[in-house]
C-alpha cells in the first residue's frame, strides 16, 4: 500500500485546487472505475470492440439500476393489484405447516437410532439396554478413538489453548497447531500443501464450488456421495455423468466433452473429474492409476474424495495413493476426512500450493466458518504420528476385513458391492434371480450408453428393488444382530433428496480395535441374523 | 497502563525485531511532529526493510521491570508461558500493560482467572444489563455519510489501485510472463483462476494481506499471542520470524470470555477427555450419538426456551445443510440482503425461491411480503406453500440488531415463518444472555426457529437449531447432517454444557449474592425460566461454586454489556462514525479509504500496547464503507477499553477518521475515560 499512498499525496494536492471542475465528473466516478478497467482490457484484445463493449456496459448498468428500483414489476407475469386486493389475498393465504410431523415409520426410524452411554469405541455400552455391544456401526477404522496417548496430548493442548478458536481462519483463527496439522497431512500424503476445514462433510461441498464455476465442466461418477452432489449443485457448472465406477464409460464421456467443445469452438474452460476413492454409497474402489491416466490424457483436473479411503487403506493408511503407489501430486485436489480417518473432527484438501491458496480465499466453508478447536487438531496430528509408526494398525484392519468378507461372501441371500479391501462393507438383499445383475456390477451388456446429461443410469428403469420393503427387512436384521450383542446400522439416506436413490443396505464399519477373533464372532452374528431374517422372508 | 502515564506514541513501533533504537533516530530526524500519514508510512517501510535485514538476529529484550510479587505471576503462569521465548526474554515485566492488572488486587478480591485470558475487573460500576427499553422503537440502520472529500478520495483510491494494478499486469505480463503462468491456459488446462476474476485478490487484497490470516497461538482470550511474520516480497509469501508478540485481542468472537485454558469449563473438558476421549466416530444416525448429545440438546433447548434442539458439529453447516430440511420447491425464502454466506448456501441448496429485502428495513420487508403473497409463485401464480423469513439476530459486519418486535407484528399479519440466526447474539445479548428475544423481552417461542452457533459466546464450536419437537425431529431425520456429518465431539459438547450451565446457573439455586438483580425477572408477559435443574447435567460434571451459582455468568453478561456500550458510545463521543446498535458487542468503525485499513491495522498493532483489529473491505462490505470491526468481550476490563479508545483517538487524528458528531459535541478521551459509566449509560 505504501507506493499507492505516496502516489496519492501529490494527487490530493492537485485535486484540492481543481475540485470544482472535478465536481461534475465525480457523480460518474463510481462507475468509471469499472468502465476504465473494461476499456483497458478489451482495448488490449481488440480495439474495435472497445466502443461496443462500453455501450454494452452502460446498458448493463442501466438495466441493473432499473431492476433495483422497480423489482420485477416490469415482468410480463406481473399482475397489478390494488392495496385492498392485496390485503384480501394476504388474508386468504394459508401456508402449509413449517414441518409435517413425522410419520409412524419415520418416528420408528428415529427411535431405533442407537445412543451410546459413555465413550464410543469397539465395545460401547448402549443407553437403551445398558448392555455392552460389539460395534460394527461407528467409524473407528484405525481404532484411534479412546487412545490414551491422544487423550493426553488433547489435555495438554487444552491447557495451553483452551477449547474454541473463536474466529475464522482469516481473523485470528489460524493457530500454529492448525498450520502444523496442515503440514503433517501434506507430508503424510506427499502433497505440496493442505488446507483444513472444520467439518468433514462440509469439506467437499465447499471444495467443489471453490473451483468449479458456472460454465466449467464437471464429469462425475453417478454414484458419488450426497456431499459431492451438493457441491456440484451449488457450483452451477455443467455436469456430465459417467456410469458408476466404469472407467470405460468415463473415457467415452471425456471424449464426448472434448468433441462437444471442438464442435462449438468454445473457449477452453476448466474441466474436472470428480469421484471418490472408496465410495460412501457402496464401498466400491476406484482404479486410481487408470483414472490418472485418463485425466492426463484428456487434460482434466481430478477432485478425488478420499473420505473413506484415507486412514483405511495403504500400508500406513495414506489412502489410495499409497495403495496404488501413485504420487499424491498427481491428484489435483485430494479431499479427505480428519473425522473419519483420524478419529478427530474436520476435513482437508491436499494439493499444490496454488490449489490450497485458492481455497483460502474461495472456499465458502473455510472462509466463513470458525477454525476447528485446537485440541482436535493436535489429536489428528497425533493420529498421523501413530499411523506412521504403527503399520500393524492397518494390517490388523485389513485382516479383519478379509475375515469378515470370508464369512459374508458365503452368504447367498445377499450381495456385497464393496471392494474386498474396503473397510465399509455394504450388504444388499439379493434380488430374485430373474433379473440378472445389479447396476454396480459394472459388467452390463454394452448396448446403448447412458445419457451423460442425466444423473440416472440407463438401466435405472429396470431396478427391481423396493426401497420400503428392503429397508424394513434390513432393519429387522439390524435389530436381530443387536439382540445378539452386535451393533450394526443401515446406511441412512435422505430418501427423496438424493440425486440417485441408493439401494438400501446395511453398512458394516470394521475396525482394527477388535481382534480377528472378535471380528469373526461379530460378523458371524450378523450372518446368522441375515440368514434368519432373509430366510424367513423367502 | 496507569491512566496518568504518558501515552505511548504510535511510533513506538514493535515490529518483528523490537529494537527500540532502530526507530528513535528516525523519529527524531524527520518525524518529530508526526502529523501526516504519509510520513508514518515511509517510516514504516524503512522499518520493514530493516526488520527484513535483521531477520534472524535475536530480538533485543527490553530491560525487565520485575513485578513478580503479583498474583498472576504464579507458578501456573510460568507453566503457561513455557516455550514462549518472548516471555522468557521479558521475564514478567508488564511493559505493554497486558500481563498484569493496572490496580493490584486488594486482599479480599480473589480472581480465579488468568488476567491475560480473562481480565480482572472488580469495579461494580462497570457493569450494565443488556436490555431493550420497553416501548422504545428499535433504531433503524442509518448509514452516516462521511464528508464529501472522503468519498471522493475513496473512489479515487480505488481508481488508482485498479489502474496501477492493470498497468502492473500489462507490464508484468510482458516482462516476467513466468509469474503469470497460473492465470493463462497452459498445456491444455484452463487456469484455475481467471485473470479477471482474480484481479481483485491479486492487486488489491494482496496489498493488505498483512491484516489477514495472522497466525496466533494460545488462547484467543483477552489477549492473544501473535506469531510475528514478515513478508520479503510484498505479501506474496509470509515468513514467521519465530518471535511472538502479546496483543490486546479485540477481534475474536469471544463475547462472554469463555475462551479460557483455565477455570471450571476447562476442568470439565479435561474430565470429559479422560472419560470419553476426543471422538464420536461417525454420524448421529449411524452410531455416532452419545448420551452427551442428548443431555446437551436438552440443555440447549432449555437455554434458548424452545421445545427441542439439535446440535451440529459446525455452525456453517447448521445453516447450509439444515435449511434444506425446512423449505423446498414451491417455498419462498425471504432473506435480509446482508445475511451470512451459510444462509445463502443453505437456501440455494434447498431449491426454494429466494428474495431479498434491504438490510433491516421493515418497510422494504413489508412491501416485498405484499408483493410475493399477492403474486404467488412466478409464472404459475400458485400460492406459495410457505414463506420463511430469515434474519440474523445480530449482524456480524454491521452490528445491527434485527428489528424482531416489528417482524413479529408483520408475522401475525402475513403468516410467514421466522428463522433467526443467533450466531452472534446468543449469549451476547439480553439480561439472561438468551439472545435477541431476551433482549427485547419477547417469548422465544413466538419465533419459529432459533439457530445459533457455539463458536462465539460459548468458546466452543458447532451450532444448534431449535424449535418445536416435531420440527426438530424432522430436521434430525431429513437434514443433511444426521446421516452424513460427523457428530460433535465430547470435549466440544462439554464446553457447551459447562459454559451454558454457568450462564443459567444450576439449581438448587444458591441465594442471589447481590440482592439487586434476581435470576428470574418477571416483566411484561414473559416469565423467564429459572436456572437449569442440576439433573440436566451429567453427574460427573461438577462446576465450581462461582459457575454453578450463576454469579460468574451474570457478571460476564453485565461486563460485556458495559464494555459494548462504553466502547460504542466512547467512539461516537470521540467523533468517529460507527454503525450498529449501541448494545451490540460488535462495533464497526468506518474507515472508508482502502489505504487507511492497512494503516489503521498496523498503527494499532505497533503501539506500545499492541492491539489487534479486524479490518474488512469489499467484497464483505460495500465498496466505500471499509471498516474496522471491534468485537468486545466480557474478558476485557474497563482499562482495556480505555486503551482501545486512546489508541483510536490518536490513530484517528493521524488518519483523519473523525467525521461523526461535530467538534463542539465531542469529548476528549480523558473526559470519556473518567466518566466511563456515564458514557456507557448514554
Ligand atoms: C450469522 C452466522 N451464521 C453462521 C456462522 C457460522 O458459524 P461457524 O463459525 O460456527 O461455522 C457465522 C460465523 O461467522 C455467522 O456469522
Amino acid at each position: 500500500m505504501n507506493s499507492t499512498s505516496e502516489t496519492l499525496e501529490p494527487l490530493f494536492n492537485f485535486l484540492d485546487t481543481s475540485l470544482l471542475t472535478l465536481e461534475d465528473t465525480f457523480n460518474k466516478l463510481p462507475g468509471s472505475a469499472v468502465i476504465l478497467r473494461y476499456v483497458r482490457s478489451s482495448h488490449r484484445n481488440d480495439p474495435g470492440r472497445t466502443v461496443l463493449e462500453l455501450i454494452l456496459l452502460l446498458f448493463a448498468i442501466w438495466t441493473l439500476l432499473q431492476s433495483r428500483t422497480r423489482a420485477d414489476r416490469t415482468e410480463k407475469h406481473f399482475i397489478q393489484f390494488t392495496d385492498k386486493e392485496i390485503d384480501e389475498l394476504v388474508d386468504e393465504w394459508t401456508p402449509e405447516p413449517l414441518g409435517q410431523p413425522l410419520s409412524a415409520k419415520e418416528q420408528a426410524d428415529l427411535a431405533s437410532v442407537p445412543i451410546i452411554a459413555g465413550p464410543n469405541g469397539p465395545k460401547p455400552k448402549l443407553v437403551s439396554t445398558g448392555k455392552t455391544v460389539t460395534n460394527l456401526a461407528s467409524l473407528n477404522f484405525t481404532g484411534l478413538a479412546g487412545n490414551e496417548h491422544i487423550k493426553q496430548r488433547a489435555i495438554e493442548t487444552l491447557k495451553k489453548y483452551g477449547l474454541g478458536s473463536c474466529g475464522p481462519p482469516g481473523f485470528y483463527g489460524t493457530l500454529d497447531v492448525h498450520m502444523d496439522l496442515e503440514r503433517d497431512i501434506a507430508d503424510f500424503l506427499g502433497a505440496e500443501s493442505a488446507i483444513l476445514y472444520s467439518q468433514g462433510f462440509s469439506t467437499i461441498s465447499s471444495v467443489v464450488p471453490a473451483f468449479c464455476k458456472r460454465g466449467d465442466i464437471i464429469v462425475a461418477d453417478r454414484g458419488v456421495s450426497f456431499a459431492i452432489h451438493k457441491g456440484i449443485q451449488i457450483s452451477r457448472s455443467t455436469v456430465r455423468w459417467y456410469d458408476h465406477n466404469d472407467l470405460k464409460s468415463l473415457e467415452d464421456v471425456l471424449e464426448g466433452v472434448e468433441k462437444e467443445r471442438r464442435k462449438r469452438r468454445g473457449p477452453l474452460t476448466r474441466r474436472f473429474i470428480i469421484t471418490e476413492g472408496i465410495f460412501e454409497k457402496d464401498g466400491v474402489m476406484v482404479d486410481l492409476p487408470k483414472l490418472i491416466e485418463l485425466k492426463y490424457k484428456h487434460k482434466f483436473r481430478l477432485i478425488l474424495d478420499e473420505s473413506f479411503s484415507f486412514g483405511t487403506v495403504g500400508r500406513t493408511g495414506r489412502g489410495l495413493t499409497e495403495l496404488y503407489n501413485v504420487p499424491a501430486e498427481k491428484v489435483d485436489m485430494l479431499v479427505g476426512s480428519v473425522a473419519i480417518g483420524l478419529c478427530s473432527s474436520g476435513g482437508f484438501c491436499a494439493g499444490s500450493q496454488t490449489v490450497v491458496d485458492h481455497q483460502r480465499i474461495n472456499g465458502p466453508s473455510f472462509v466463513f466458518s470458525a477454525s476447528m478447536p485446537p485440541l482436535l487438531s493436535v489429536s489428528a496430528s497425533e493420529g498421523i504420528n501413530i499411523l506412521r509408526s504403527t503399520p500393524s494398525i492397518l494390517t490388523t484392519l485389513q485382516e479383519n476385513i478379509r475375515a469378515a468378507r470370508a464369512i459374508l461372501d458365503r452368504v447367498d441371500c445377499i450381495t456385497i458391492p464393496s471392494h474386498p479391501a474396503s473397510p465399509i462393507i455394504h450388504i444388499y438383499v439379493r434380488s430374485a434371480p430373474t433379473t440378472s445383475l445389479h447396476p454396480s456390477a459394472a459388467a452390463h451388456s454394452p448396448t446403448k450408453p447412458s445419457n451423460p446429461a442425466s444423473v440416472l443410469p440407463r438401466d435405472a428403469a429396470n431396478w427391481d428393488w423396493d426401497v420400503e420393503t428392503e429397508e424394513r427387512v434390513l432393519q429387522d436384521v439390524v435389530e436381530e444382530a443387536l439382540a445378539q450383542g452386535v451393533m450394526i446400522t443401515k446406511a441412512k439416506r435422505l430418501r427423496g433428496q438424493e440425486a440417485v436413490e441408493p439401494r438400501p443396505s446395511i453398512r458394516l464399519a470394521l475396525t482394527s480395535a477388535l481382534t480377528k477373533k472378535e471380528t469373526e464372532k461379530a460378523v458371524g452374528v450378523v450372518k446368522t441374523a441375515l440368514v434368519k431374517v432373509l430366510g424367513r422372508r423367502r | 497502563m496507569p491512566a496518568s502515564s504518558p501515552l505511548p506514541s504510535p511510533m513506538a513501533l514493535n515490529i518483528a525485531a523490537p529494537n527500540p533504537s532502530m526507530f528513535k533516530k528516525r523519529s527524531s530526524q524527520t518525524l518529530a511532529p508526526l502529523a501526516s500519514a504519509a510520513s508514518y508510512l515511509s517510516a514504516l517501510s524503512q522499518a520493514d526493510a530493516r526488520a527484513r535485514h535483521s531477520h534472524g538476529r535475536t530480538p533485543t529484550a527490553t530491560p525487565a521491570l520485575s513485578l513478580s510479587s503479583s498474583i498472576t505471576s504464579s507458578s501456573e503462569d510460568t507453566v503457561l508461558n513455557e516455550g514462549d521465548p518472548s516471555s522468557h526474554a521479558h521475564g514478567f515485566d508488564n511493559f505493554d500493560g497486558l500481563a498484569l492488572p493496572v490496580r493490584p488486587p486488594t486482599s479480599e478480591q480473589v480472581f480465579t482467572t488468568l488476567h491475560t485470558e480473562f481480565g480482572h475487573c472488580a469495579n461494580e460500576a462497570y457493569r450494565l444489563t443488556s436490555q431493550h427499553t420497553q416501548g422504545e422503537a428499535v433504531p433503524a440502520h442509518v448509514e452516516q455519510d462521511p464528508p464529501y472529500y472522503i468519498l471522493l478520495s475513496t473512489y479515487i483510491s480505488y481508481l488508482i489501485l485498479i489502474c496501477v494494478g492493470h498497468v502492473r499486469d500489462f507490464v508484468g505480463k510482458r516482462l516476467s510472463p513466468g509469474s503469470y503462468t497460473h492465470l493463462v491456459p497452459r498445456n491444455g488446462y484452463a487456469p484455475l483462476n481467471s485473470d479477471f476474476d482474480s484481479f481483485y485478490t491479486r492487486r488489491l487484497k494482496t496489498r493488505m494481506d498483512e491484516c489477514f490470516s495472522q497466525p496466533v497461538t494460545g488462547v484467543a482470550g483477552r489477549t492473544i499471542m501473535l506469531l510475528d511474520r514478515i513478508s520479503p516480497d510484498y505479501n506474496h509469501t509470509q515468513i514467521l520470524t519465530g518471535t511472538r508478540t502479546r496483543a490486546l485481542n479485540i477481534s475474536s468472537y469471544n463475547y462472554l470470555g469463555f475462551a479460557q485454558a483455565r477455570g471450571g469449563c476447562a476442568d470439565a473438558v479435561e474430565e470429559v477427555i479422560r472419560r470419553y476421549g476426543v471422538s464420536t466416530c461417525g454420524a448421529r444416525l449411524e452410531g455416532g450419538s452419545s448420551d452427551l448429545h442428548t443431555v446437551t440438546e436438552a440443555l440447549v433447548a432449555n437455554f434458548v426456551g424452545m421445545e427441542d434442539a439439535m446440535i451440529s458439529s459446525m455452525g456453517f453447516a447448521t445453516n447450509s445443510a439444515l435449511i434444506p430440511a425446512l423449505v423446498g420447491k414451491g417455498c419462498l425464502v425471504i432473506s435480509d440482503e446482508l445475511n451470512h454466506a451459510s444462509i445463502r448456501f443453505g437456501t440455494r441448496l434447498s431449491g426454494a425461491n429466494v428474495r431479498m429485502f434491504k438490510h433491516n428495513d421493515m418497510g422494504s420487508l413489508e412491501a416485498l411480503l405484499r408483493e410475493v403473497i399477492s403474486q404467488g409463485q412466478p409464472k404459475t401464480h400458485r400460492p406459495w406453500k410457505k414463506i420463511l423469513v430469515i434474519v440474523e439476530g445480530l449482524y456480524s459486519m454491521e452490528g445491527t440488531l434485527a428489528n424482531i418486535p416489528v417482524i413479529l407484528e408483520l408475522k401475525k399479519k402475513y403468516k410467514f415463518y421466522l428463522f433467526v440466526d443467533e450466531a452472534h447474539s446468543i449469549g451476547a445479548l439480553g439480561p439472561h444472555g438468551r439472545g435477541v428475544a431476551d433482549y427485547f423481552n419477547i417469548p422465544p417461542r413466538s419465533i419459529d426457529i432459533l439457530m445459533g452457533t457455539f463458536t462465539k459466546s460459548f468458546g466452543a464450536a458447532g451450532g444448534y437449531i431449535a424449535g418445536t419437537k416435531s420440527l426438530i425431529d424432522r430436521v434430525r431425520l431429513r437434514g443433511h447432517l444426521g446421516p452424513y456429518a460427523e457428530a460433535m465431539t465430547p470435549p466440544v459438547l462439554t464446553q457447551v454444557l459447562a459454559s451454558m450451565a454457568s450462564i443459567m446457573g444450576v439449581s438448587p439455586p444458591l441465594p442471589p449474592l447481590d440482592g439487586g438483580e434476581g435470576v428470574v425477572t418477571t416483566s411484561g408477559t414473559y416469565v423467564h425460566p429459572g436456572p437449569a435443574p442440576a439433573s440436566s447435567l451429567p453427574n460427573w460434571l461438577t462446576l465450581p461454586y462461582a459457575l454453578a451459582s450463576g454469579t460468574e455468568g451474570r457478571t460476564r453478561l453485565r461486563r460485556l454489556a458495559f464494555n459494548s456500550r462504553y466502547l460504542h458510545n466512547g467512539l461516537i463521543k470521540l467523533g468517529f462514525i460507527t454503525y450498529g446498535h449501541p448494545s451490540s458487542p460488535i462495533v464497526p468503525l468506518l474507515l472508508f479509504n482502502p489505504g487507511k485499513m492497512n494503516m489503521f491495522h498496523r498503527m494499532m498493532k505497533d503501539r506500545k500496547t499492541p492491539i489487534i483489529v479486524v479490518v474488512v473491505a469489499y467484497p464483505a462490505t460495500p465498496l466505500v464503507t471499509s471498516r474496522v470491526r471491534f468485537c468486545v468481550s466480557a474478558a476485557h476490563t474497563k482499562e482495556d477499553v480505555d486503551v482501545v479508545l486512546r489508541a483510536c483517538d490518536e490513530v484517528g487524528d493521524v488518519l483523519d477518521l473523525k467525521h461523526g458528531i461535530g467538534r463542539g459535541e465531542r469529548w476528549t478521551v480523558e473526559k470519556i475515560v473518567e466518566r466511563a459509566a456515564e458514557v456507557a449509560g448514554m
